[in-house]
Parts: C-alpha cells; sequence; structure tokens
C-alpha cells in the first residue's frame, strides 16, 4: 500500500523537484505552525487544565473579553456596514474619499488608537478637559469599546464593500422594475444579498476584538481580559503555564469563529451573486438614506482623524494638557530609540520575504492534485485562528531550547511574525493562481519543461504582484506588530512598538508619540512603493 | 508501413466515468486525422493521453514503435495547440514560442534562426516583441501554433483550435492550418466537434462516441457511407426512411424500387438521404431512370446559399435542401428525385444516439 502510494505521489507531482519541495514545505509548516501550537496546549498538564474553573480572576477575564466581543463586534460590523453601504452607492458624495480615511488604521500599530484617544478624551485630553472640561476617564470597557469600534470597523466594510459590490446593479433595477421603492430594494436585495458578507465580516470583527493586544494592553486599565493576562502571567510572575493556560481559554472561541467562517459563512458568501452582464450604474440612493450614510461617513472619518491627528500633535506638544506649545525635544528623545526602528524594519523585511516565498511556494504546491495537500492547505490558514498571544507564547515554549533556540535572535521575531501573516498571503496566491488557466502549465509541460521549471518559469512571475502583495502586508504588520513582539523581545533586539509600548505605560507620551510618528512614516512609504512595485509590474506583465 | 501514431486499446476513466473505452488508431506519417465527436465523446482525453496530460488506466500508446505510455508529458515531443492558446501572458511573442526550444536546450542562435522561420511561416512577422494580450484572437492562434511547430514535434496535436475565432476567420485560418500542414508533412491530430471542420481539413475523420470510435475514414465516406444512425446524424443533416430489401442491391421504399450502397440484409433497413441529394419538383420530373416520391411542403426557410424545405413525405418529415433559390419558394404538393448514388443503406435497429 504504502508503496503505490509512493508510486502515486511521484507520478502526480511530476518530477523529484516538487516532491522534495513539497516536503519541505510540509517540514517546515510543521515546525513552525503545528509545533508551536502543539507545544502550547500541551504545556500545562489536564491537572492544570482542570484548575481553571478555581482561578476565579481567569473566569473574570474570559467573561470580559466574550463580553467585549459581543459589544465590539456589534458596533464595529454596523459601522461598517453603513459606510460600506454608502462608498458603494455612486450618488453618495464623496466616496472614494471615505473609502481611503477608512483604510487608514488598517496601517495602524494596534495600539495607537487607543493611545490617541487617551490623548484627545483621557483625563488630560485635548477634547474632553481642555475644550470641555471634563474630568474623563476613558480607562476601562466603555474607552475598549470606543477604541475597538473604530480600530476594527475598517475591516468588516472591506469584507462588506466586496459583497456588496458584487451584487449586480440589474437585481436591484429588476427590483424596482416590480414595483420596489428605494428602501425596500435596500432591504430586500442589496443588503439582503450582502447577508453572508456580513455575517462573515461579524466573525473576522469578532476574532480580531478576542485576539486584540495592543488597545487592550494600553486602554483597559484594570479590566482583566485573557490577551492582555497571558502577557501579564509571563512579564509579571513568569508563569509560563499560566500563559500558556489562557492562550489555551483564548482559541477556544477564535477556532470556533475561525472554522465558522471559513467553512460555513464563506461557502455562502457568493453563491446568490451572478457576475453576468454588463456592469450598469446603481438606481438611485433614496436621499434620506444617502444624507444618513454621509453624514455617519463624516463622523467617522473625524474619529480616524482624530487618531492620527492626536499622534502627530502629541509629537510635537511640550506637556500634553498643561502646556500646548510647540517642541521639538521629544524627537531628541525619540531618536535615541531610533535603533529599535532599524530593529523593527529589518525583522519586518524578514518576515515578509518569508511569508511572500511560503505563500507562492505552499499555493503552488496545493494547486497540484498531490495527496495530502489538504492538510498543507490546513497548516497555511491555521494561523488565522491564532491570537498574536497565542503565537507569542508558542514561539517561547518552542524555540526556548535546544534543538532550535531562537530565543533572544531577531529570527524567532521574524519567523513568528512571518508565519503568523501566512494565511492572508498564501489566501491571496492562492486565489491567483485559480485565475491562470491549467491549460497555460500544461502548455509549458507540453514544450519540455519539468515540474519545478513549470515553478519557475510559469508560476513565480505570474505570482509576482501576490508575493509583492505578501511582502508588504507582512511587513507593515511586522514592523506594527506588539501581541506578538512583546513575547519575544529581549534586551538584544527590541523593537519600536515594544519601546513605545513601554513609553506610553511610563506616561512619555511626547516621545511615544514621536516615535510613532516615526514607524507611520516607514509604513506608508512602504505601502507607497509596494503600491508603485505592484503597479510597474502590472504594466509589464500584461494578463489575460 | 508502420504507424507513426499507434494507440492499442487504450482506456480512460475519469471521475468514475470511461471517458475512453478500448480506443485503438493509427495514424500513419504525415496523415492529418481528426477526432470527431460531441462533447464529452472522449475525443479530447484521447489527444490528452497522447500528449501525455493523462495516464491511460489500461492500453499502450507508441510513437514510431517507441512505448510512450509511462513517458512523463514534458519528456514527450507531442506539441499541442489549446483550446484557450494558453499563451504565455508574461512572455512576449518571442519567449513564448522560444520556450520549447529553450527547455530543449537549443541554442541561441539556432533558436533565432528557427523562431524567425516560424514567426515568418505563420505571419506574424514584426509582431515578436508584443506581449500575448495585445495581439487579436486570430494572432494569438497563430503564435500558438507557432510555439508548437517550431519545436519539430514528432506528431502535432490541436485541440479545438479555431473554437475562439469568429465564424470567418475560422474558415480562413482552418485552410491555413491544413496548408500549412501539408507544406511540412506534419503528421497531425486534430480533435472537433465541428463536423463541416473536420470535413474540410481532414485526411481521415475518427467519428467518437461514448468514448469509442464509430466509424473511421476520409471525409467522403464518412458523409456518404456513414456506419450507422449515430455518425449519419451528427456529420451533416440526414433523413432517415425504412425500407424494405427487395433483393440484392434493391429496395423498395413507398411504391418505388430502386438500387442502393450500403450493407444488405434481407428484410428491414434504413435509408440514409441527405438535404441536398433530393431534387424538388411543381410536377412529374421528366426523364425516368431515377426514384421519384410525392410529397406536401409542411414549411420552407430561406437561408441565403439554399432553401431549405420540411417536406411530409410517406407519413414522415424530412428536411429537402435546394441550392441558389430563386424568388420562389415552393409550396403545397411536391415530387422529390432521388439520387440512388447517393444514399445509403443501413440495418434497421434502433436509434443508438
Amino acid at each position: 500500500m504504502a508503496v503505490i502510494r509512493w508510486a502515486a505521489l511521484r507520478r502526480q507531482a511530476g518530477d523529484p523537484g516538487v516532491l522534495v519541495v513539497f516536503l519541505a514545505a510540509a517540514a517546515i509548516l510543521a515546525i513552525f505552525v503545528l509545533y508551536p501550537t502543539l507545544r502550547v496546549l500541551i504545556y500545562p498538564t489536564a491537572a492544570d487544565y482542570l484548575r481553571i474553573p478555581t482561578e476565579s480572576r481567569w473566569i473574570q477575564a474570559a467573561r470580559n473579553s466574550l463580553l467585549m466581543m459581543v459589544i465590539s463586534t456589534v458596533s464595529a460590523t454596523l459601522a461598517g456596514l453603513i459606510f460600506a453601504f454608502a462608498v458603494t452607492r455612486p450618488d453618495v458624495p464623496g466616496r472614494r474619499f471615505f473609502r481611503g480615511v477608512a483604510a487608514l488604521p488598517l496601517f495602524a500599530p494596534p495600539f495607537m488608537v487607543a493611545f490617541a484617544y487617551i490623548l484627545m478624551f483621557g483625563r488630560q485630553g485635548l477634547i474632553t478637559r481642555t475644550m470641555l472640561g471634563m474630568d474623563a476617564n476613558i480607562f476601562g470597557w466603555h474607552g475598549l469599546w470606543l477604541v475597538q469600534t473604530v480600530a476594527f470597523f475598517p475591516l468588516a466594510m472591506l469584507i462588506i464593500i466586496g459583497v456588496l459590490e458584487a451584487v449586480n446593479p440589474s437585481l436591484e433595477h429588476a427590483a424596482r422594475n416590480l414595483g420596489a421603492d428605494e428602501w425596500t430594494v435596500v432591504r430586500t436585495v442589496s443588503l439582503a444579498l450582502a447577508r453572508p458578507g456580513i455575517a462573515g465580516a461579524m466573525l473576522v470583527v469578532a476574532i480580531s476584538v478576542l485576539a486584540d493586544f495592543g488597545n487592550a494592553v494600553v486602554i483597559a486599565g484594570s479590566l482583566p481580559l485573557l490577551a492582555t493576562e497571558a502577557w501579564f502571567r509571563m512579564e509579571g510572575m513568569a508563569d509560563l503555564k499560566g500563559a500558556a493556560l489562557v492562550v489555551a481559554m483564548l482559541i477556544v472561541p477564535t477556532t470556533v469563529l475561525f472554522l465558522l467562517e471559513r467553512y460555513w459563512v464563506s461557502r455562502r458568501a457568493y453563491v446568490t451573486v451572478t457576475g453576468r452582464g454588463g456592469r450598469i450604474e446603481r438606481p438611485p440612493t433614496h436621499p434620506a438614506l444617502k444624507w444618513g450614510a454621509f453624514a455617519f461617513c463624516v463622523l467617522m472619518s473625524v474619529m480616524i482623524f482624530l487618531v492620527y491627528f492626536g499622534v502627530v500633535a502629541g509629537a510635537f506638544t511640550t506637556v500634553w494638557g498643561r502646556d500646548w506649545s510647540l517642541t521639538w525635544a521629544h524627537w531628541r528623545l525619540a531618536s535615541d530609540r531610533i535603533g529599535t526602528l532599524w530593529t523593527s524594519v529589518k525583522i519586518g523585511a524578514l518576515a515578509g520575504v518569508i511569508t511572500g516565498v511560503v505563500s507562492v511556494v505552499v499555493a503552488f504546491l496545493t494547486s497540484r492534485a498531490l495527496p495530502l495537500r489538504q492538510v498543507l492547505d490546513f497548516f497555511a490558514v491555521l494561523p488565522g485562528a491564532l491570537p498574536g498571544v497565542f503565537v507569542g507564547v508558542g514561539f517561547v515554549l518552542a524555540f526556548n531550547r535546544p534543538p532550535l533556540e531562537l530565543v533572544g535572535t531577531v529570527w524567532i521575531l521574524a519567523i513568528a511574525l512571518a508565519f503568523w501573516h501566512l494565511p492572508m498571503g498564501y489566501q491571496a496566491a492562492a486565489a491567483r493562481l485559480k485565475q491562470v488557466e491549467r491549460s497555460i502549465e500544461e502548455a509549458a509541460t507540453n514544450l519540455g519543461a519539468s515540474g519545478l521549471r513549470v515553478l519557475l518559469d510559469i508560476y513565480l512571475p505570474l505570482l509576482r504582484a501576490a508575493f509583492a502583495g505578501a511582502f508588504t502586508v507582512s511587513f507593515i504588520r511586522a514592523v506594527t506588530n506588539v501581541s506578538i513582539v512583546v513575547f519575544l523581545v529581549t534586551p538584544g533586539n527590541i523593537v519600536a512598538t515594544f519601546a513605545i509600548l513601554n513609553m506610553i505605560g511610563n506616561n512619555v507620551w511626547g516621545a511615544a508619540a514621536a516615535l510613532t510618528t516615526m514607524l507611520l512614516v516607514i509604513t506608508f512609504i512602504s505601502v507607497g512603493l509596494a503600491g508603485a512595485t505592484v503597479g510597474r509590474a502590472g504594466r509589464s506583465m500584461p494578463m489575460a | 508501413m508502420r504507424p507513426h501514431v499507434h494507440l492499442r486499446n487504450v482506456t480512460k476513466r475519469l471521475g468514475g466515468v470511461v471517458a475512453v473505452d478500448d480506443v485503438s488508431l493509427e495514424v500513419p506519417e504525415g496523415n492529418f486525422t481528426t477526432l470527431l465527436g460531441p462533447s464529452g465523446c472522449g475525443k479530447t482525453t484521447t489527444l490528452r493521453m497522447i500528449a501525455g496530460f493523462y495516464h491511460p488506466d489500461a492500453g499502450d500508446i507508441f510513437v514510431r514503435d517507441l512505448r510512450v505510455t509511462d513517458v512523463p508529458a514534458h519528456r514527450r515531443n507531442t506539441a499541442m495547440v489549446f483550446q484557450e492558446y494558453a499563451l504565455f501572458p508574461h512572455m512576449t511573442v518571442r519567449e513564448n514560442i522560444g520556450y520549447g526550444l529553450r527547455m530543449r536546450g537549443v541554442e541561441t542562435a539556432e533558436a533565432r534562426r528557427r523562431i524567425e522561420t516560424v514567426v515568418t511561416l505563420v505571419g506574424l512577422a514584426g509582431q515578436e516583441d508584443k506581449f500575448p494580450l495585445h495581439l487579436s484572437g486570430g494572432q494569438q492562434q497563430r503564435v500558438a501554433l507557432a510555439r508548437a511547430l517550431v519545436v519539430e514535434p514528432e506528431v502535432l496535436l490541436l485541440d479545438e483550435p479555431l473554437s475562439n475565432l469568429d465564424a470567418k476567420l475560422r474558415v480562413r485560418v482552418r485552410t491555413e492550418i491544413r496548408a500549412l500542414q501539408q507544406a511540412l508533412g506534419k503528421t497531425t491530430i486534430y480533435v472537433t466537434h465541428d463536423q463541416e471542420e473536420a470535413l474540410s481539413i481532414s485526411d481521415r475523420i475518427a467519428v467518437m462516441n461514448h468514448g469509442r470510435i464509430v466509424q473511421i475514414g476520409p471525409p467522403r465516406e464518412i458523409y456518404y457511407r456513414p456506419a450507422d444512425r449515430f455518425v449519419a446524424d451528427f456529420v451533416g443533416l440526414a433523413n432517415f426512411a425504412p425500407v424494405e430489401i427487395v433483393g440484392p442491391g434493391m429496395v423498395r421504399l413507398g411504391d418505388v424500387t430502386f438500387p442502393v450502397q450500403g450493407s444488405m440484409a434481407r428484410g428491414q433497413a434504413l435509408l440514409v438521404l441527405r438535404p441536398e441529394t433530393i431534387g424538388l419538383t411543381e410536377h412529374v420530373p421528366a426523364g425516368a431512370g431515377r426514384p421519384v416520391l410525392r410529397g406536401r411542403v409542411k414549411t420552407s426557410a430561406f437561408l441565403g446559399t439554399l432553401a431549405r424545405y420540411w417536406v411530409d413525405v410517406l407519413g414522415a418529415e424530412w428536411i429537402v435542401d435546394q441550392p441558389a433559390p430563386g424568388d420562389r419558394m415552393f409550396d403545397g404538393d411536391v415530387f422529390l428525385t432521388l439520387a440512388p448514388d447517393r444514399t445509403h443503406v443501413l440495418p434497421d435497429r434502433p436509434a443508438d444516439t
């Protein structure tokens, strides 16, 4: 039996080269995805697991995490839905502008919204104290709710835009033609067809809220949450076992949500959508809907603007809340820590390359009719279910001892971040591959190309844009990450986000703001570069 | 002479269905053979097994006495032109055409010379540095053909190469392909579901149905002497009339008796009459010797090059085509004159289509 399987594998792989790559990819995924995951889960003993119900602080943290998940998910998805509706109607003024603005939080470090809102709405807040004279306390669940809503609604928006845009305008015209008024059309056609997308958006946002470490650690105050509790265990008490137990608790809901999204919602997502027929304009939007949506977009845009304004203003203000004069002092302080920024960029670049290469290669392999390819596919999407803090704890536990002792190197950070972002890059590459007609590969084979040559000559060039996309997103997320970084930094390789987090914790707001601003500049430069690169690749590589 | 390409009892199952069922085929050197049949008949699967994309479940494939059944696709010299062309979108015309040469390690100067020759041959001179996307459908088709020809394959495989072209271009390109094939003397296997294309381009046609070759022969033979009702029906239009065999080579249809060609056994048989072989007149035609039947025009259509009539004859509906129709169409009662030398008799059995 084994012999037959092996022969079949050989034939399907086409040539030994592909087989070697396949085995190498499987081994790498097993080491850097599966092994850390299992390490976390088996590190505590059964008795440790049984102890969980008696740890009242953890039960409290779990309850709080789930509560935050529910309220933040509902508000962020609702905001995302209204925003998505507005920017997909051709007659809402400023739709392109709003769409661009709403994408901004996606490029920000995950603690930035919280940090900026402390500056705006906190005890020393520009708006709350200086302008309104209130004594506001933003720390706690209500502050976190506000922050998570603003931080995660763009995620919901992007997903919902996808389905709303896919709704064929002729369906809306057909409903009008059959006698439905504008409001009924929106309710019974546009939104009804978007329902699976909305459900998918809710699940994705819910996972992000549960896993949100950066905002929680900055603004949750004394509110116990699972994501931050893991770090407190490890950082404060060096309690590795406790950290492992807490993150193990955390992946129960995230895994359930992830599986629901992947195997239930996404299966339904495009069933009702027909892409046939020429693109025609959508029917006009009801004025009340149109201007209501517009007003909402303005409000959310202001909230996003405050995030960026707060941080940049903070970097130039002498003493926030007391002395509003401008100063360069924070920049001098921040430039003492500029080394951390270079470490971030170095790690980000490494992570980007690893994510890009692994994404493209694994997508190529899972597109083959190879046995076990579903296993490879599962490994490549699994990190999507894992919160950053889980990956952080996993890498500490897995690689703090021989044979692969990586703790203390930049590699552990780069690898952990790279594989955490693998699902995004992998899925983009796999989707791109599906668009490449099978016969193109067959033509290459037919002309004498072996399996590995097909990968090199056909798929790698065609996946250049997917690679660039995976690299960029992985890079940006890596340089802005905190949830994994806090577990893996060592004094020798402090990264910028970690330095900023410490500054915020020590109330050194000005320097924190300045360093954050520098980080933002790097992020936006890399987005711009990526846009230019992909654009150029797109021009020289016309696609059928 | 040994066949150039030889399929021996080849069977292939795909997804639980027998796609190709015990097919044997011999293609002589320089011959243009077309696999013709409806979709799902196994013609493309057969071609893909010759190219090596599928491994037969049973049987063997030989190219010049060499058993290639287990040779992987990229080591076979069976260049293929794909239905959707499958040009590499990220390579120029020159790079596309040169790809097979690169894989074969042909040295640069030699490769350049061969590319130049083939580019001129298919009429693409001046387009070498363009990307496929910037070419018209017809030009893309030529690139695909050039890319296959330049490697000087043992056998050229074409999988419905004209189906993405518009009707006029299709006719032009197919005459070009045929002329090129004859000039180069290249052994060619061509797959199509278009019977007119098959008739016009081939030395031989293998008509396939349900994974089997039903009949193989020159176009004329396929058209005028179909092996069974399926072939008669699939290739061109046909009227079927039950006849009684009354003597050697003699059949009776209604109240006329006449000689025909085809397999003869006593009893019932099926007469195949092509619409354009039947003459229509308003009055009893002058001159004897040909069988004449009475009929009644039910409906008619003007198709430009011909007029098509649906005529009630002996209780059945026949299609009758008359070339170069004038101003007046037939109507009501008519006389049908048959051409016994162009009719063909099949053993009468239930339709197997």
